[in-house]
């Protein structure tokens, strides 16, 4: 019987840039940070309110993952694109959050507007993802 | 009733001084100043907006940074305490472990033995479908 996600994986060109947007900016705490002798780097985070969701950031593009031309240029594509939309992150006030990662400055594909969901505004990581972030309807 | 958005960066303003100076003593009065509001007002729209109050906020804050500080630096936890602005190691600990379900000095252990062993086997910590799928096995 499944029960939960455990894991869930983000996929980015840059791991130190994740590093610094999730971390640093969005205040994502991090759950691992260790490096393999081959150079891949298993960096895995979590959200500040839910310790049990791991996501490991992967780095396609750099050392120690594919090793096939085809695949990495694949996915050198879709992240310079910023093509990969991830998901929802959720905000209790979507207005206050997108006042205070402008001026730390992210980079917002759209400003809050209403929807009939809740106030939406969508968000790039910089490294290759969107998420829409979502105030929900009360 | 709608938050103006020039309030919105009053409150947004007040709370990132809160994440830039939560070691330092700071308190209601200090806030509402830098936020230009009453302290009723600000305190009133800080919770509305955050869904905690500035002192819930400023708490988890400090509680946040000090299990950071815990796991990576050699501070006692007399210093972390200190200098995350606690005033008192009885209350501070008695909160970390309110929020974490361990004592501040527990905590650091666990820490350092997951460290060591991230570490030593760096594939002890990562899930083998990855290790299989990414094919970072030698």
């Amino acid at each position: 019987m499944i029960t939960k996600l455990s894991h869930a994986s983000l996929f980015v060109s840059d791991q130190d840039k994740a590093y610094e947007f999730y971390v640093n900016t969005l205040g994502f705490k991090v759950k691992m940070d260790v490096t393999m002798e081959n150079g891949f780097r298993w960096l895995t985070i979590a959200p500040p309110d839910q310790p049990d969701l791991e996501i490991p950031l992967l780095a396609p593009l750099m050392g120690g993952m594919y090793s096939d031309d085809e695949t990495k240029a694949a996915f050198k594509v879709l992240l310079d694109k910023g093509a990969l939309g991830a998901g929802v992150l959720y905000t209790p006030d979507c207005k206050a959050t997108y006042e205070e990662l402008k001026a730390k400055g992210v980079v917002f594909r759209c400003e809050p507007k209403e929807q009939f969901y809740g106030t939406e505004a969508i968000i790039t990581d910089g490294v290759g993802n969107w998420f829409s972030m979502t105030q929900p309807k009360e | 009733m709608p938050i103006a958005p020039d309030v919105y960066k009053k409150i947004v303003t007040a709370k990132l001084y809160m994440d830039e100076n939560f070691h330092e003593s700071i308190d209601l009065d200090r806030l509402s100043r830098e936020a230009c509001l009453s302290r009723f007002h600000f305190h009133r729209l800080f919770t509305r907006i955050y869904r905690r109050t500035p002192h819930q906020y400023l708490t988890r804050k400090r509680i946040d940074q000090a299990r950071e500080w815990l796991a990576d630096k050699d501070l006692t936890v007399s210093e972390i305490c200190n200098n995350v602005g606690f005033e008192s190691i009885g209350s501070f600990s008695t909160l970390f472990k309110k929020e974490n379900g361990v004592a501040p000095q527990s905590f650091r252990h666990q820490a350092w033995l997951q460290q060591q062993q991230a570490q030593s086997q760096p594939r002890s910590v990562i899930p083998h479908c990855f290790i299989d799928t990414y094919r970072l096995d030698p």
